[in-house]
């Protein structure tokens, strides 16, 4: 398919326009080969990015794609270990914002930015020198927020403001401080569509006046209305670089969510008898605290033996797993679970292990709360090196800590430890993010030999390849409704787009 | 002098060097970072006063013990800031640190006699018409110059504090150092730089005890005033001239003692002794008003 050839493009329009329509321009920002680990986990893997002078460029990918990772390298806050960093023609190495904001970048960050004990006035004001006139400012807050249809109170305390004012606030910030490259990380998140109207509007403008936006985005209809160029980010790599005019939707969705990293399978698991139902959900209603429906009308069921992959954007799913995992209860309607069951989180080191403790300490962990009474540690002790052996995890010894050992293999032994009991149901939360080719494909072939001794697998995964490859049938869930797909990649990626928004 | 005006001057010379290192440790807190080795610059500070006065007079005195407390604020920013050690470790060590230190450097260089060694006081300086307003003139403005020091700066620092952007930044430091790195704020220099405050006014303040007050030095003669100090800064709810004024109440409770036995009431001096310390605790357990710190006073990672 078309689509799937595209999807791997890696070319980069700047340069290639520079030499015909551009001759003399310099892009405004461009970041070569970009690479970073947090730990074991590889955060980015030489990604690039060129961004033109007066245009607005989509960065766009699944969570944990490394977008926010990469701009806050562009930023200054985050230092790369490989890579390298132009803006304006200019060799730079930021060691700390200040200096990015001083090269004229402004960035609009999703969390962390503000602070709640200060005024608007003071916020904006933060970072500059000299003499601080609270009415200097206030006035220049004026201004921008006149200019650019963004009303706020500058002397109100930013603690009062509700999350779309704090949004308008950072926004009106980056203008105040004169950038003129502006990297925007999920700005329309919690803005009403009006001002998303207004906010894209204002962005136009600004780059046809030759500043230039960076828009850090999961909804592909904002960036394929608004974006000149778009890049695609994939586990850290970069997957897709063009011009938005040479790309579509489909395009967009299947480079974000596939995988070309994915093996085949290795050999055919052998037929299961679906007649045991480990799991039955009747009729499940769910709404979450803010009283939003998130899962309607929902029945299905999980046979023992059975690997069920389950698609869905930006964490739709993730009500559905948990109460799949036991961890939520269900508002109406009725779910009958087995008592054993192993849940594999996605977010390992706050979920699923404490890094700083040992192998036999996190073999303890599994069910405590649900334990009470003496700890058998030599039992435990016995378990740990059982599951070091069974699942081929590579550790100094029981008695290492959690921190030492690879991602792969604290995820090798997470799945050993919630394993190890035989559970009649495991759920788990992308599995394999962050991990490399290698330890991948060992917990692939964990999860199918848990199967085939007949534990009923539910497994969650933003990339389509992995779902392919490992389901014997898949969920798709969108907008609280779950559909069946067949476990190949074009009906669960058209099945996605066709249900979401 | 009336029995009142006894007891506003005492007041004032009991809060002076409180205010000094009160101050500073105002200025440090607003950053995120806790010294709890206050205690141990204001010792070095009397040390290093008493022995700088000693060999050049009272205003060598005053630098002498501001470089001692800048010394111990050099050594605190390098563990707690350069290394990220545990501030409230690094500062418990520090204090214990330089009690003993100067105690032992005390009779290294002075003997251990016990012959009590006196070092040059700053003579009272009133202040032309100032002092002769009624009542609170003479115990205003007739004290010791350092006194006025501490005057001119405790709008100083609320203006720095307020009013520029380096004091935005601060405070952004010890609100959310994350989110003010994030604006541009140089994060650790910034506290580097109120440590060091920290440290002057403090080894300042130990200078106050030695060459304003005593006239001499003896071991452990900060008394606990760092950790008052401490008290005084939640008391005065890190804002500069709340802490000022903190400062005076925890004074005027030591001065009590002194106003009760002129005027014949038969309380026991302790009480009196015990007063400050009461309030200190009732000033922690919020009496005030429920106090809130800067939201990072103490951490790296927010």
């Amino acid at each position: 398919m078309d689509v799937h050839t595209r999807a791997n493009w890696t070319l980069s329009p700047p340069a290639a326009d520079a030499s015909t329509e551009h001759a003399a321009e310099q892009p405004d920002l461009c970041l070569h080969e970009v690479s970073k680990k947090f730990g074991n986990v590889i955060a980015l893997d030489k990604a690039s990015l060129t961004l033109r002078k007066g245009s607005i460029h989509a960065l766009l990918g699944e969570n944990g794609a490394g977008k926010t990772t990469l701009m806050r390298i562009a930023f200054g806050l985050i230092r790369p270990d490989s890579g390298s960093i132009d803006v304006k023609g200019k060799r730079v190495d930021f060691a700390s914002p200040a200096q990015a904001i001083a090269s004229g970048i402004g960035m609009v960050h999703q969390q962390f930015s503000l602070v709640p004990e200060m005024t608007v006035a003071e916020n904006v004001a933060l970072g500059g020198r000299g003499r601080y006139d609270a009415k200097t400012t206030a006035r220049r807050i004026e201004a921008i927020s006149n200019r650019i249809g963004m009303q706020l109170d500058p002397f109100a305390k930013v603690k009062t403001l509700t999350s779309s004012q704090r949004q308008k606030l950072e926004i009106v910030r980056t203008f105040a401080h004169d950038a003129s490259i502006l990297i925007l990380d999920e700005p329309t998140a919690v803005l009403t569509p009006r001002d998303i109207g207004d906010l894209f509007a204002q962005l136009r403008k600004f780059a046809a006046e030759g500043g230039s936006v960076i828009l850090i985005t999961h909804k592909l209809r904002d960036a394929i209305d608004n974006a000149d160029d778009v890049t695609v980010l994939r586990r850290g790599k970069c997957v897709l670089a063009s011009p938005m005019q040479l790309v579509d939707q489909g395009t967009l969705a299947l480079a974000m969510l596939g995988s070309s990293t994915v093996t085949p399978p290795s050999a055919p698991r052998p037929a299961t008898n679906l007649s045991r139902v480990v799991v039955k959900f009747d009729d499940v209603f769910f709404e979450d605290e803010r009283r939003v429906a998130r899962l309607e009308n929902a029945s299905l069921q999980v046979a023992a033996g059975e690997i069920v992959g389950v698609a869905a954007l930006e964490g739709a799913a993730s009500q559905m797993l948990g109460l799949m995992a036991g961890r939520l209860q269900p508002t109406s309607g009725t779910i009958k679970l087995p008592t054993a069951i192993g849940f594999v989180p996605e977010d390992r080191s706050e979920e699923a292990v404490i890094p700083a403790q040992t192998l036999i300490e996190n073999t303890a962990l599994a069910n405590a709360g649900a334990r009470s009474r003496m700890i058998d540690w030599h039992n435990v002790r016995t378990q740990t090196t059982h599951i070091i052996a069974d699942f081929s995890v590579r550790a100094s010894g029981p008695t290492a800590a959690m921190s030492e050992l690879s991602g792969g293999n604290q995820q090798k032994f997470v799945l050993g430890r919630e394993l190890k009991d035989h559970p009649a149901l495991l759920v788990l939360e992308n599995p394999t993010q962050g991990l490399d080719v290698h330890a991948a494909n060992a917990i692939h072939e964990k999860i199918k030999a848990a199967a085939n001794d007949g534990t009923a697998i539910v497994i969650y995964s933003s990339d389509l390849d992995e779902l392919a490859a490992l389901s014997d049938r898949v969920l798709v869930v969108s907008r609280g409704r779950i559909a069946a797909a067949r476990p190949d990649k074009e009906s669960i990626g058209s099945l996605l787009l066709e249900t979401a928004d | 002098m009336s029995a009142v005006q006894a007891f506003l001057e005492g007041t004032i010379r009991t809060a002076t060097p409180l205010a000094f290192a009160a101050l500073g440790e105002t200025v440090v807190e607003r950053a995120g970072i806790i010294n709890i080795g206050l205690e141990g610059a204001i010792i070095a500070g009397a040390m290093g006063g008493f022995t700088a006065a000693g060999a050049a007079g009272t205003w060598a005195g005053f630098a002498g013990a501001g470089i001692a407390g800048l010394f111990v604020a050099v050594v605190f920013a390098f563990f707690a800031i350069r290394l990220r050690a545990d501030q409230i470790i690094t500062g418990t060590a520090i204090t214990l640190f330089f009690l003993g230190a100067t105690a032992t450097l005390y009779r290294q260089l002075y003997g251990v006699t016990g012959a009590a060694l006196t070092s040059p006081t700053m003579p009272v300086t009133p202040i032309p018409l100032l002092s002769s307003i009624p009542v609170i003139g003479q115990p205003l403005f007739a004290q010791p110059a350092i006194t006025y020091l501490l005057y001119v700066l405790i709008p100083c620092v609320w203006w720095c504090m307020y009013r520029t952007h380096f004091g935005l930044g601060l405070r952004a430091s010890g609100e959310s150092a994350k989110a003010a790195q994030a604006a541009g704020v140089p994060v650790s220099r910034i506290r580097f730089i109120a440590v060091l405050f920290g440290g002057l006014l403090g080894g300042i303040a130990g200078g106050v005890l030695v060459i304003a007050q005593a006239g001499s030095f003896a071991e452990g003669m900060s008394a606990g005033r760092g950790f008052i100090a401490i008290a005084v800064v939640v008391l005065g709810r890190w804002h500069p001239l709340g802490v000022v004024a903190a400062a005076l109440v925890f004074a005027a409770a030591s001065a009590l003692q002194y106003l009760f036995q002129a005027m014949g009431w038969n309380i026991p001096y302790q009480t009196f002794l015990a007063l400050p310390y009461v309030l200190t605790l009732l000033g922690l357990a919020g009496i005030a008003g429920k106090a809130t710190a800067p939201a990072a006073l103490g951490q790296w990672q927010s």
